[in-house]
């Protein structure tokens, strides 16, 4: 029986105890239509925290105001490269690790930058540097390669 | 740097894991066929003898294969990183595992092979201390290295967040290995005190048991961490461990009360578990390699939206 969102939420806060992550994480790795509903969790999550992050705009504007920011921060491609770049992330830790990885290794309004820092230095310790140099290349491919290797 | 220290891990390796588990499905079909066998010809005729050897020709060669793998493990690891100790400790567990079975297998036996025979050292109890170099290497000194590594991969997983409070099971679990261990010793004691002498096999197993506890509180610890981990390779690699450790304590308590309580034959189930442990701990190091292989894989040959990795939705 596949997990109700409800479920997949508490899962991706960490929220669920021990014996349900555990149920969930187990179909996880076996359901990829669950793993899809939990990255679109994931990933209107993050939008909905960059968004609370954009509250301080002038409610003044009203809505078409509030719109049109949402837009911008759509259409800038800084923030489409920190997401692309978090949901490539999640894949690799879900890939070695498990899906309940991602819960444990990401905080809530964890930057991008710090994300991948952070999955290196796993990625490093457990596969050694030369798997995980290989992994890193295949997170940053077709990415905006100069500004993350900068970063890194 | 990525083509070349990956490209002697070799192809089949990332396949290893099926393989072992291939190796375990045949190993117990037969064993189950020769106690069907047996119980069909009506327990008529002992398996002890024909059992005995050839679990342990199969034992060491599963050791063998594990010291296989953790070594292709452990010179995926430059010197200085962190997981490469454990994976040395770990080598040298199974290391231990197969230089026990050799010697008390060749050197401790009275097989015909035996080179010690020819020379006539057989006579001069070269052979016992063969037999108990090996019962110390594959008992002690196994389970006290796999120990120390245990230790080093629990700190590196609090390290990076993978720690949780053991539950209840976990508890009662250790608890249960701890009262066996209780009994055993307050066995021996008895035994001791009415005059019985107790024999070298007994001590080095007792040797073993409080080794036995520790490493099960280990496990204990380290399963947690696999459920906070999820279900990919490396959390399997390390759940490997956990199932090796905990069957080794089953199988320490099965061989124990199977002669008091029950009639089954003591050898198969003991070949049985022996080979299941054996294959258990081969898993660990291949499901490490899976992982390494896995990474290694150019993303070009896998499908386009796991290469790219990126769900629709953040596209």
């Amino acid at each position: 029986m596949h997990p109700s969102p409800a479920a997949l939420l508490a899962f991706c806060d960490g929220e669920a105890g021990a014996g349900r992550s555990r149920r969930t994480a187990n179909h996880l790795a076996k359901c990829e239509r669950c793993r899809y509903q939990l990255r679109r969790i994931r990933s209107e999550k993050d939008e909905l925290s960059a968004g609370a992050a954009m509250a301080a705009m002038d409610s003044r504007q009203g809505l078409a105001g509030v719109l049109s920011a949402i837009a911008d921060w759509r259409s800038s491609p800084a923030s489409a490269g920190a997401s692309e770049l978090r949901s490539r992330l999640r894949w690799q830790i879900e890939t070695y690790f498990g899906s309940a990885a991602v819960s444990v290794v990401e905080r809530p309004g964890m930057p991008a930058e710090e994300l991948l820092g952070k999955a290196s230095a796993m990625l490093d310790v457990f596969l050694g540097p030369a798997a995980a140099e290989a992994a890193r290349d295949d997170v940053l491919g077709g990415l905006d390669s100069a500004r993350w290797e900068a970063r890194r | 740097m990525r083509e070349t220290n990956l490209h002697g891990l070799g192809d089949g390796l990332g396949a290893a894991p099926r393989w072992i588990v291939a190796c375990l499905g045949a190993n117990s079909i037969a064993n189950l066929f020769a106690l069907y066998l047996w119980n069909a010809a009506g327990q008529a005729f002992s398996i002890q003898s024909s059992s005995d050897g050839t679990s342990a020709l199969s034992v060491t060669a599963m050791a063998g294969v594990a010291l296989w793998l953790c070594l292709v493990v452990m010179r995926s690891f430059p010197s200085g990183a962190q997981l490469r100790p454990a994976w040395m400790l770990f080598g040298f567990a199974a290391a231990a595992q197969a230089v026990s079975g050799v010697l008390a297998q060749l050197l401790g036996s009275d097989w015909v092979l035996n080179p010690l025979l020819w020379t006539g050292h057989a006579q001069a109890g070269i052979t016992g201390h063969i037999r108990l170099a090996a019962l110390i290497a594959g008992g002690p000194v196994r389970l006290a290295l796999l120990a120390a590594a245990m230790l080093l991969v629990l700190r590196i997983l609090r390290k990076f967040g993978f720690w949780v409070k053991p539950s209840a099971t976990d508890w009662a679990v250790c608890g249960i290995v701890c009262l066996f261990t209780l009994c055993r010793f307050a066995e021996v004691g008895a035994a001791s005190l009415t005059g019985k002498q107790i024999g070298v096999e007994d001590w080095t197993s007792l040797a073993g048991l409080p080794l036995l506890c520790v490493l099960c509180l280990e496990a204990m610890l380290l399963r947690q961490s696999v459920v906070r981990m999820g279900n990919g390779p490396i959390s399997k690699c390390w759940a490997a461990f956990v199932c090796g450790i905990f069957l080794t304590g089953l199988a320490e308590l099965a061989i124990w009360l199977i002669p008091h309580y029950s009639r089954a034959p003591l050898a198969i189930v003991e070949s049985l578990a022996r080979f299941l442990m054996a294959t258990i701990f081969a898993l660990a190091p291949a499901y490490q390699l899976a992982a390494q292989r896995q990474a290694a894989k150019p993303a070009s040959s896998l499908p386009q939206d796991l290469a790219t990795g990126v769900p629709a939705v953040a596209r």
